[in-house]
């Protein structure tokens, strides 16, 4: 088991490194000069302008932090791989930079966006794990029955809409024809995260959002629940334990349901890293002061700090969870760890 | 009784034939042609019998044998596997269904702006009186804040998102048959290098990296096709490396190269047509999900730039009158909705047919 999470943690850092590289290329073809972008529309004087160069290390220093200048009395811009090993190094140290148009640094941002979008994904993943799970169950013990019929056609459609759409058609039902409907006197909150000044208690304004976030995952949760569950019931030690005696329901969650979660809690487990990663198009739709919402204004207003920190925090989450699960699905199943079908990744 | 009695017809002949010592050619030719047309309508009622013994099968004989599919069909895995498709009766719904919004959308400037007027222009002396109409026969999906029928802007917004789906789907897939065909060939180093980098790229959600990569190139059209045509080879390349590895273990690839076939032929005969089926079906369902990830660029204001047309740029723009005027966002999302489905479907319908194993689909 030391060696398998060893060896998972080896593979790790050329991931890692990979997409520090990816981020990185990115940072440095956004359109625009970074010093223009922190100064906004304000002119800068040259003095200034270097030394916010010198800050941001994009020119070379010596030793006080003063600016190496040429002959020609030009500053000497830094080459790639010395900015990159300054980024690498500022972002193992948790620096990610300071926003452009908020003066404030990015980890302090997110710390503060961060446990809306949490709290929002465990909603979500609660709602994915239950429903998707029971539906997934449902369909497969009552194979070809009209509950299968009406669950395998329900994720078909969840799995062709737009996520952001579905959060409309939410709105709609639930935030403007109910409250048509009882006269004002029943509906659900469409906008926001709570506070104060909302009517309503801080947990209802959950409850759509969580919804749009699940509705897609929990449709590949059940039918991966289906597929896996159908599959073990074809194995050959279920057909040996009905053929002990033991009734089909015996069967069903002792020894099928065991072998057919494990492939749909991993899902699950992987899933919560991409809810995590704060689903911008959700929270967009909904208006939630989350990380998504938070990177898609920092793009509309080219805060690229936001952007790339938010990113970066996000693939660091979406790889840890990722580590974590696979080494707890090589728990689980010991012929992972025993790398036994190494073809089928 | 037919069959007996043209038996014994039969060897009448034969006896008269001997009787009159007439041992011609032309007797024997005569009495060859009864024999078979005999053994003809005997192996027709054989087939009947069969037919309707296997009513379930029948489709897929006739494909076999190739009795609908023309004379020189010989039997192919994609022959086979049309016959079982014919049958599936949602992926032919989503066969039928896209190819009505491609001629629709191909079609669009024959009929539309006559029916409906312009799906971009903008009549500033009569919008007061034109925009915001309910649904009406003139308007069947009503207009938009300016005036704008909101049927036509669908119509137009299919080019975007069947362009996007098939255009982005070619570029990740010639990608991603490329890096899959190069890591499972010449594997060792080969196959690590490509299989980290596709890692790294699956490493990243997929959405927010579309979204980086497009703010990032800044929005427009092209850079749609290509942030999503780019970033979707991963997987491809992935679900065409495995397809290949596990067919090449199969005995005919053995028996060919004991044979003397040459790497190319055995590639171009034997591995590549057994191998594609899976990525069909990926590149299928992958289209879907290329006009689900346009969407939802254009729903961010990333993707066309206005007043182009497209169905996620005309769900935002429906977004503010949500409470009073439900269709500006409705259609367009029916829209994608049913185009994604029919994806899905034909999808679902061709791995069965093809038979292909997908792992997590």
């Amino acid at each position: 088991m030391a060696r398998y999470i060893l060896k998972r943690l080896l593979q790790f850092i050329p991931v890692f490194l990979g997409v520090t590289i990816i981020l990185f290329s990115l940072q440095n073809i956004v359109p625009g000069d970074p010093i223009k972008l922190i100064a906004g529309d304000k002119a800068l004087s040259p003095e200034v302008e270097l030394q916010l160069r010198v800050a941001n290390h994009l020119v070379r220093t010596d030793g006080n932090g003063q600016a190496i200048l040429d002959e020609n009395g030009e500053p000497i811009p830094t080459p790639w791989y010395e900015q990159y090993a300054n980024y690498l190094g500022d972002l193992l140290h948790g620096d990610l930079g300071t926003s452009y148009a908020r003066k404030l640094p990015v980890t302090q941002i997110f710390a503060e966006k961060f446990p809306y979008t949490a709290r929002l994904a465990l909603c979500a993943i609660v709602i994915e794990a239950v429903v998707g799970i029971g539906a997934g169950l449902i369909s497969a013990i009552k194979r070809y029955s009209f509950w299968d019929v009406l669950v395998t056609l329900t994720t078909s459609i969840l799995v062709a809409i737009p996520a952001f759409w579905l959060g409309m058609l939410l709105q709609l039902f639930f935030g403007v024809w109910l409250k048509d409907w009882t006269n004002d006197a029943f509906y659900l909150p469409i906008s926001g995260a709570g506070g104060p000044a909302s009517p309503f208690y801080d947990w209802v304004h959950y409850i759509l959002p969580a919804i749009t976030l699940a509705a897609v995952s929990t449709a590949y949760a059940a039918r991966i629940m289906r597929s896996q569950l159908l599959e073990v019931m074809n194995q050959d030690y279920i057909r040996t334990a009905r053929a002990k005696g033991l009734s089909r329901r015996q069967v069903i969650y002792h020894h099928a349901l065991k072998n057919a979660l494990i492939p749909v809690v991993t899902y699950i487990g992987l899933d919560l890293g991409a809810m995590l990663s704060g689903a911008i198009l959700t929270e967009t739709v909904f208006n939630w002061p989350g990380i998504g919402y938070e990177i898609y204004r920092a793009i509309s207003q080219r805060d690229w700090p936001i952007v790339m920190g938010g990113v970066t925090l996000i693939i660091g989450i979406v790889l840890v969870i990722n580590l974590v699960v696979d080494v707890s699905y090589a728990f689980l199943d010991p012929r992972i760890r025993f790398g036994a079908p190494k073809d089928e990744r | 009784m037919a069959m007996l009695k043209k038996k014994k017809e039969a060897s009448k002949q034969n006896l008269l034939s001997k009787q009159l010592k007439e041992g011609t050619d032309k007797a024997f030719a005569e009495h060859e042609e009864k024999r078979q047309a005999a053994s003809e309508v005997k192996s027709a009622q054989h087939a009947v019998d069969e037919s309707e013994r296997h009513a379930d099968y029948r489709t897929e004989y006739d494909a076999v044998v190739g009795l609908e599919a023309g004379e020189n069909t010989t039997r192919t895995l994609w022959s086979d596997a049309w016959g079982r498709l014919r049958r599936n009766k949602l992926a032919i719904i989503g066969a039928v269904w896209i190819l009505i919004m491609v001629l629709v959308a191909l079609t669009a400037d024959l009929w539309a702006p006559q029916m409906l007027g312009s799906p971009t222009a903008i009549e500033s002396q009569d919008m007061a009186s034109l925009s915001l109409l309910p649904p009406s026969l003139q308007h069947p999906f009503g207009t938009d804040m300016l005036g704008r029928d909101v049927l036509c802007r669908v119509v137009y917004g299919a080019r975007i998102s069947l362009a996007v789906g098939l255009l982005a789907t070619a570029i990740s897939s010639l990608i991603g048959l490329v890096m899959g065909a190069l890591a499972a060939f010449y594997g060792g180093i080969w196959d690590t290098i490509i299989m980290r980098l596709a890692d790294i790229f699956l490493a990243f959600p997929y959405t927010l990296f579309v979204i980086v990569m497009l703010a990032v190139l800044g929005s427009g059209i092209q850079n749609v096709f290509i942030a999503i045509g780019i970033l979707g080879w991963p997987s491809i390349a992935r679900v065409f490396r495995s397809a290949i590895l596990s067919v090449k273990e199969n005995d005919y690839v053995d028996a060919a190269r004991s044979m003397g076939a040459s790497d190319r032929r055995i590639i171009g005969r034997h591995i590549f047509p057994n191998s594609v089926a899976s990525v069909v079906v990926y590149a299928t369902m992958n289209i879907g999900g290329a006009i689900l990830t346009e969407s939802a660029l254009s729903y961010l204001g990333m993707g066309v730039t206005p007043p182009n047309p497209s169905w996620g740029a005309m769900i935002q723009d429906g977004q503010a009158y949500l409470a009073t005027e439900p269709w500006l966002m409705l259609m367009p999302g029916l829209a994608i909705l049913t185009t994604v489905l029919a994806f899905t479907l034909l999808g679902d319908g061709l791995r069965d047919a093809l038979d292909v194993k997908m792992k997590d689909a």
